[in-house]
């Protein structure tokens, strides 16, 4: 089966995928929702991009008329030019507005969300309700044939006490725990989208200022990493090898660590100060 | 570092005598527990004395050392060193009453073989041990967290070996008169051996054992150092901190000096005595001991069972 092709009528080329089921009886209204459709896809603007509400008025008729010059085949070269005309002055702001669409979209869509959860709640509360009623009649029924069976009394009398006693009992169901929908932070579980406020960070503390770290020595100093070479303190230890240097070790590193491990504590003197 | 270490903050002491007290202590602790209904004189006699008690753990640190020596695969002085320094920390806070220094030493071997990266596994390190190989495993493995809540889980410690390099790299450096420093080193080693023997390692800091240890391989050489320690090691040192590190070399080398071994007919005696007074909970060929085990596997099996019962009673 070929996907494309021309109408045999118009010449107006057809994608197989551009084809769908008509929704609605009329053909005209349909032709319109989709011309309308592809429309609003540019003119987008909001009324807040207006300074007066007369101008935005104008504009709505404009793409109005727009729309009805399409849906019924008048002035369609003009009209189409016009489109593109506004379509390059404006590309920026409909790309823009396109985006905020969505997100205007999705705020719907959650609430829609929102409102079905209720909703299921709502039901499910229902039925637990039913279903704890129609136990409690059960149990009920069986307890008076119990005492029946059980009892010498007159039957008519415990028939009389244990319809008594149903009457006052309203079910009481234990209200189930709502299911938690969102984090602490306000974001919905599910929900990708960040909260339009943003969360405001709590007090933060002092800022961290730098210091150096006091190396404790309880001796004489060691040789800082520079003096190493220039002192001559690596030409007395083990060559370091190109395996070891690929790894990120240097023949200072080690020199360093024995030279201070060496006089670190040489002046600790445990007894002098308890 | 040593100077921001846990082994200087807890586990350097004032003196000798300051040791010698909290042994007593740890002796007098033991013997109060384990013989509360004993008289002054059956007490004196059925107990290990501190002194006795100081004999058996010097005669279990020889021990440990040939153990070391004789290690397969042979491992670096560093662990040798830090299992001996475990060894001395867990008999401050522990009788050897308590627990068997037989048992211990290999724990401490095996630990310090952990910390200080020498890798072997369970089944190497026991193949190293004389005896039934299964057992030791079991002992040892009961055994590591008893001796690492005796060392108070600090377990990094420093020892002399790399303040030795250090200060050898610096003579080398700093002192070039010295000819050939290197052939020191058996010197050292000898030395170093020695300083494990003694309590020096709880009284000073590593690199003050290691200057010791040098200072003494140089005077053996009919050398002398002097000059380059005090005007270029520690020509930024006051003349008192000066004065109380020679006073200090001097000790750690009187100490070295006078260490003795044990007699091993002292010993032999003193053994037969700790069979009868040790905690027989912590000895693994008593019954006691395997009742206790018993009693804790069992209550490890308790456990969840409770756990499940109280689930069903809450439901």
């Amino acid at each position: 089966m070929k996907s494309s092709g021309t109408c045999p009528q118009c010449d107006v080329p057809l994608r197989r995928n551009g084809f769908r089921v008509q929704l609605f009886e009329d053909a005209g209204v349909e032709k319109d929702i989709d011309i309308r459709r592809r429309i609003l896809r540019e003119f987008n603007k909001q009324e807040e991009e207006f300074a007066t509400l007369r101008e935005y008025n104008d504009y709505l008729e404009d793409v109005e008329t727009i729309i009805y010059n399409l849906v019924n085949g008048i002035d369609v070269l003009a009209t189409n030019k016009k489109i593109e005309a506004y379509k390059r002055d404006n590309r920026e702001s409909i790309v823009r507005n396109r985006a905020r669409g969505r997100t205007e979209e999705d705020e719907l869509d959650e609430i829609l969300q929102m409102e079905n959860e209720l909703n299921e709640e709502r039901a499910r509360e229902e039925q637990e309700r039913l279903q704890a009623e129609k136990r409690n009649k059960v149990q009920k029924k069986e307890a008076l044939i119990d005492e029946l069976m059980t009892s010498y009394g007159d039957a008519k009398k415990i028939v009389a006490s244990h319809t008594k006693v149903a009457e006052p009992e309203a079910p009481v169901a234990p209200k189930p725990r709502p299911k938690p929908t969102q984090f602490s932070s306000g974001v919905r579980i599910g929900s990708t989208r960040l909260p339009a406020v943003p969360i405001v960070p709590q007090d933060e503390g002092e800022p961290f200022v730098y210091a150096a770290p006091e190396l404790a020595m309880d001796g004489p100093a060691a040789p800082d990493s520079e003096r190493l070479s220039a002192d001559g303190y690596l030409s007395h230890i083990k060559r370091v090898g190109d395996a070891e240097r690929a790894g990120g070790y240097a023949a200072s590193l080690g020199c360093l660590r024995a030279l201070q491990e060496g006089m670190a504590g040489l002046l600790f003197f445990p007894g002098a100060d308890g | 570092m040593f100077p921001t270490s846990t082994q200087k903050k807890h586990w350097m002491f004032k003196d000798e005598e300051d040791i010698a007290n909290r042994r007593r202590e740890t002796n007098r602790r033991f013997i109060d527990k384990h013989g509360a209904e004993m008289s002054e004189e059956k007490r004196a006699e059925f107990f290990l004395t501190p002194s006795e008690e100081k004999i058996v753990a010097q005669y279990y640190e020889c021990h440990l050392r040939d153990f070391c020596k004789a290690f397969q695969p042979p491992m670096p002085k560093a662990v040798s060193g830090t299992a001996s320094h475990y060894f001395k920390r867990f008999y401050m806070h522990n009788s050897v009453m308590d627990f068997h220094p037989k048992g211990i030493l290999v724990t401490c071997v095996y630990l310090s073989c952990k910390v200080e990266e020498f890798n072997v596994s369970i089944g190497q390190f026991v193949a190293n041990v004389k005896g039934d190989k299964e057992k030791a495993t079991d002992i040892i493995l009961n055994n590591e967290l008893t001796v690492m809540h005796g060392v108070h889980y600090h377990l990094t410690v420093h020892t002399p070996f790399r303040p030795v390099e250090g200060l050898l790299i610096d003579i080398k450096t700093r002192c070039p008169s010295l000819q050939n420093p290197d052939r020191l080193r058996p010197i050292i080693d000898e030395f170093l051996e020695a300083v494990f023997f003694t309590d020096a390692v709880l009284l000073f800091a590593p690199s003050q054992i290691a200057l010791a240890a040098i200072l003494y391989a140089v005077s053996r050489v009919q050398e002398n150092l002097d000059a380059y320690v005090t005007s270029e090691l520690l020509a930024s040192a006051a003349r008192p901190q000066l004065q109380a590190l020679v006073e200090a070399v001097r000790k750690i080398r009187l100490l070295v000096k006078t260490v003795e071994q044990p007699q091993r007919d002292v010993v032999k005696q003193l053994e037969r005595k700790l069979d009868k007074c040790r905690n027989q909970e912590n000895n693994p060929e008593s019954q006691a001991y395997k009742r206790r085990m018993r009693e804790m596997l069992e209550d490890d099996d308790d456990v969840p069972s409770y756990k499940v019962a109280r689930v069903d009673s809450d439901s």
